[in-house]
């Protein structure tokens, strides 16, 4: 059932584009304010039913399609003798599967969370497009293919970021955009150079690098290659090109940001999967400059994310500060080119969108029931929502990486890898700047859950107990009970993760 | 075919336009319908012509020995055509109803359906002379259009399009001279006709006449340093803007460049020396500068001119690579591009036509009242940013992969170049199209109440566009195979 591919990208976005579609006809029919407002209220149920039937069914389908076995299908030339292609691998899967669970949990959050914010239906409208662009995404066979949804997904998850018409937000938006399409066109940069000295754009493990055309021109090749790196790394937030993510991601509503940060910054590391592991083959990077370029910036970004979120004011802020170092986290597993350091990074991959969706669905809480935006204002919390305030804790528990929790697993891999690789500055370096931002995490993350126990001063005399709205919690607490239980069962994870690295590093 | 047809579809455009003001139509409508009739009925002729492609030149008129001018069809030439054929049809559908709100559309559309006509002689030229006739004549026949609101503005930018159309012209004049005192023939042959015993020690001499005459018609692209006077020619009336200076007249300069280079010169001649590097860094930098000035422009059309500026560039990038994968790029590019930029223009003509409004400040929420047009020119602008699926991303891939493999370090710089366009046209162009689909919590709709779509005649030709974007980004093998055998044929 290879169609079954193509199934799962057009199903969420078709009903995305109807949705889109519905919400641009209210707009035409000319009708004033007021009476938008009210429609809105009305349709809301009917809505509600429609976008989490098909979330439900999507997933279902995207799920058994991923975990049915490999397979692929070629739809027709796209350019040149390159094929739109799809295809399934373990890589595809495990981060399909991602995909899947951030947008069921953050969608049914947002059938509560986003009553307040208004403009629902185009909301739900492009949510279900980036879904089916991120499910394509996923299944593309080649790099072609792939960067054709790499585009897709930036452009329709910017009016996620915009959704308020604020001024701010549009700023943000643009500045998401500018920076997305710089980042991708660095990339075809790096394509153009690939497509001549590749045997064939295709994903495979240990990439296709065609050796007699490239000798002689190692130089234009690496720089190429370089170009990929930092270029698809905008989207995971590497320096030097972070500027625009804490920018964007905060200005979003809080399940738009979830999912911005815990997944779609996450696709930046996917494509540099692909291309280093899967095309060019980590063989031709060992021991060059760009191994070392690329380590040292993904180590720069994790130590200054950090720096910049433990300074930071505004929670959510902090909190895209923190993804742009956890994600580099990421890279640098990565970038050591040892078979530890990637299955650190695939693990941190999973960790850290566990645990980044559940902080930024919570961080929408706070919101949501008191318009806190700010850290100092989250004092006393702890009383009045006490199941909320220990799923934080653990999240943040695991997000410094204490075991026995998903991030110390992580973490312990990656510096397993870093160690391992035989490059002697970075080998301990690397370690060393991994714990430094793990101390900051701590310093960032853990004064929240203190002030939310211990506020200090004088304790009001009777604190109602008011958790939020089941819809809202329980994604949250799923998403926490995830996050310390890949700590307390890493072997079937490793397991999977490793025969992904098995297959693609020695 | 018979040969004579060719002489046929440049004669009917020139005589259908000439009647035009003298025959006593009662109604503006019949004066309209029989304009269009003519030019389908060549548009139809010209397809006729390309599919039975007739092998001898017909020549028209000889002045003395070998200055003649002569018409015959080759690969290129029936490209360029072609191209015209289907575009100048539509155009003409949309200045009905954007002429509606200007004054004289009569001597408007004389000179516009002429043009036509001067356009395929452009493009059947089978000598250098004759493509030399018809491009002045070219340059002379669009002066009234620049001109044709009659204000102040439109005068001086006339006056700036003569000067630099001239100049231009004076240049190429340098370099037809020259090859026809040391070309075998006058005639376009593919590699070149230039005789080498002749020219034996003088290669330098080569070059400088080749980069003048390059320049020269490079005028008409706008290259850099002569580009200013196109984003002044945007006074015109937008179906010029979108037809003439997006189109017919900008690509002419890049098919009379390219045939001078690969028919007169030939490229052997010129690879490899200062000639290429030259006018390579010039192209380059004019990629670059046009999408510049483009993301500093405020005003509509003139944005969209700064844009061709550096588009057309992408097409001179292409011819000056020197190698059939280049021409093949460049023949891509210079089909790609008039659709995509004509579309975009008459997505700003019709904002004109339904608001009057010229500056980008001044189309906020414009987006949610005229739909089709904004999705329209969200489409052209996606495809200008070469978003995979579109056809901008065809021709684009085609002229880097012709720069990757000509292995010239300043090939390399060009394809950077290239991408450093595509993100400042993704700036230029999706500011507007942020601003007409999202203008803000706080933006009034009540201030643009009535404004709506547009009628079906300017309707249909956008639509029909959008379709072709994709169809060429989508399904592209069966055309760039054609491009390659024409650039194979061009290049022996």
């Amino acid at each position: 059932m290879k169609e079954l591919l193509l199934v799962s990208i057009l199903l969420p976005s078709l009903a995305g584009i109807i949705l889109l579609a519905s919400a641009f006809a209210d707009v035409l029919k000319k009708k004033s304010k007021k009476q938008l407002k009210a429609q809105a209220k009305k349709s809301q149920t009917p809505l509600h039913l429609f976008v989490g039937a098909i979330l439900a069914v999507s997933a279902a389908v995207i799920l058994y399609t991923a975990w049915s076995g490999e397979k692929s299908l070629t739809l027709f030339t796209l350019v040149d003798n390159i094929s739109f292609r799809l295809s399934l691998d373990l890589l595809g899967s495990f981060f399909v599967t991602i995909v899947c669970i951030g947008w069921l949990a953050a969608g049914f959050y947002s059938f509560v969370y986003m009553s307040h914010e208004g403009g629902e239906k185009s909301f739900f409208g492009w949510f279900l497009m980036v879904f089916g662009v991120l499910v394509g995404l996923c299944f593309s066979g080649n790099l072609v293919t792939m960067y054709f949804f790499f585009e897709l997904m930036t452009l329709t998850s910017m009016p996620l970021v915009l959704h308020n018409g604020s001024r701010e937000a549009i700023m943000a938006a643009l500045k998401y955009l500018f920076y997305s399409m710089c980042g991708a066109y660095g990339a075809l940069f790096g394509i153009f150079f690939l497509f001549r000295y590749c045997s064939s754009l295709d994903f495979a493990a240990g990439g296709h690098l065609n050796m007699t055309l490239v000798s002689g021109h190692e130089g234009i090749l690496l720089a190429a290659v370089f170009a990929m790196i930092l270029g698809f790394g905008v989207k995971a937030g590497m320096l030097p090109m972070h500027a625009w993510l804490p920018t964007a991601h905060p200005v979003a509503p809080s399940p738009a940001s979830a999912v911005l940060s815990a997944v779609i910054a996450k696709f930046g590391v996917f494509a540099i999967i692909r291309t280093v592991f899967y095309v060019v083959g980590p063989e031709f990077l060992k021991g060059t400059w760009v191994q070392y370029a690329w380590m040292t910036l993904a180590l720069l970004t994790v130590f200054m994310g950090s720096m910049l979120a433990y300074r930071e004011k505004v929670f959510k802020k902090r909190l895209a500060y923190s993804t742009v170092s956890q994600v580099s986290y990421v890279l640098y597993g990565l970038s050591v080119l040892t078979a530890d350091g990637f299955t650190g990074a695939l693990f941190h991959t999973m960790a850290h969108f566990f645990i980044k969706t559940g902080l930024f669905l919570t961080a929408g809480v706070f919101i949501f029931k008191f318009g806190y935006t700010k850290v100092e204002e989250l004092r006393g919390l702890g009383k009045k929502m006490p199941i909320l305030m220990w799923s934080y804790t653990f999240l943040a528990l695991a997000l410094i990486g204490i075991p026995p929790t998903g991030g110390f697993i992580s973490k312990w891999y990656l510096a397993a890898g870093s160690l391992n690789s035989g490059i002697n500055f970075f080998s301990w370096f690397g370690p060393v700047v991994l714990l430094l931002s793990a101390l900051l995490t701590a310093g960032y993350l853990l004064p929240i859950t203190i002030n939310g126990f211990f506020p200090g001063g004088e304790s009001e005399a009777e604190v109602k107990e008011e958790d939020p709205h089941l819809l809202m919690l329980l994604p949250i607490v799923i998403l926490t009970t995830m996050a310390v239980l890949i700590g307390l069962l890493p072997n079937v994870f490793v397991d999977l993760i490793s025969r992904i690295t098995n297959a693609v590093l020695w | 075919m018979s040969e004579w047809f060719l002489l046929l579809v440049v004669l009917i455009p020139l005589v259908a336009a000439v009647l035009s003001p003298m025959l006593p139509f009662k109604k503006r409508n019949s004066r309209l319908f029989f304009l269009e009739a003519a030019v389908i009925l060549n548009s139809i002729l010209v397809f006729a012509v390309l599919l039975n492609r007739p092998d001898a030149s017909l020549t028209v008129f000889r002045f003395t020995g070998n200055l003649s001018i002569t018409l015959k069809l080759d690969g290129v030439g029936g490209l360029y055509a072609g191209l015209v054929a289907i575009l100048w049809p539509l155009a003409l559908l949309y200045s009905f109803e954007y002429m509606k709100h200007e004054h004289n559309e009569v001597s408007f559309f004389l000179f516009y359906v002429f043009t036509y006509g001067v356009t395929l002689g452009v493009a059947m030229a089978e000598n250098i002379l004759t493509m030399y006739f018809f491009f002045e004549m070219l340059s002379l026949i669009t002066l009234p259009l620049v001109m044709h609101t009659r204000t102040r503005e439109a005068v001086l930018a006339s006056r700036t399009y003569l000067y630099y159309m001239l100049g231009g012209a004076a240049f190429a004049f340098i370099g037809m001279i020259f090859i026809l005192t040391y070309g075998r023939t006058s005639s376009f042959v593919p590699g070149g006709v230039l005789d080498l015993t002749k020219l034996a020690g003088r290669e330098n001499l080569i070059a400088i006449v080749f980069v003048l005459c390059f320049c020269g018609f490079s005028v008409k692209t706008a290259m850099w340093p002569f580009s200013s006077w196109l984003p002044k020619a945007g006074v015109a009336p937008t179906p010029v803007t979108a037809l003439l200076h997006a189109v017919a007249v900008v690509n002419t300069g890049a098919f009379a460049a390219l045939r001078v280079t690969y028919f007169s010169f030939g490229p052997e001649l010129i690879r490899g020396t200062w000639a290429q590097k030259l006018l390579m860094g010039l192209i380059v930098f004019t990629i670059v500068y046009g999408c510049s000035r483009a993301v500093k422009e405020t005003h509509f059309k003139r944005r969209l001119a700064w844009s061709t500026v550096s588009n057309l560039s992408y097409i001179l990038f292409g011819i000056i690579l020197l190698s059939q994968e280049g021409l093949t790029a460049a023949c891509a590019h210079m089909v790609f591009h008039s659709f995509m930029k004509i579309c975009a223009f008459f997505c700003a003509g019709a904002v004109i036509y339904k608001t009057g409004r010229n500056y980008i400040h001044e189309l906020d929420g414009l987006g949610r009242k005229m739909p089709v047009v904004f999705i329209t020119f969200t489409i052209s602008s996606l495809a200008l940013m070469a978003v995979p699926g579109l056809c901008g991303f065809i021709s684009k891939w085609y002229l880097a992969k012709a720069a990757v493999l000509s292995e010239n370090p300043m090939a390399y710089v060009g394809i950077v170049a290239l991408l450093i366009s595509a993100l400042l046209t993704a700036i230029y162009m999706l500011t507007i199209v942020v601003r007409a689909f999202f203008p803000g919590k706080d933006f009034d709709y009540e201030s643009i109440r009535d404004v709506q779509d547009p009628n079906w005649l300017m309707i249909v030709p956008l639509v029909i566009f959008v379709i072709v974007m994709f169809v060429f980004g989508l399904h592209s093998t069966p055309v760039v195979k054609l491009l390659e055998q024409i650039a194979a044929a061009s290049v022996r």
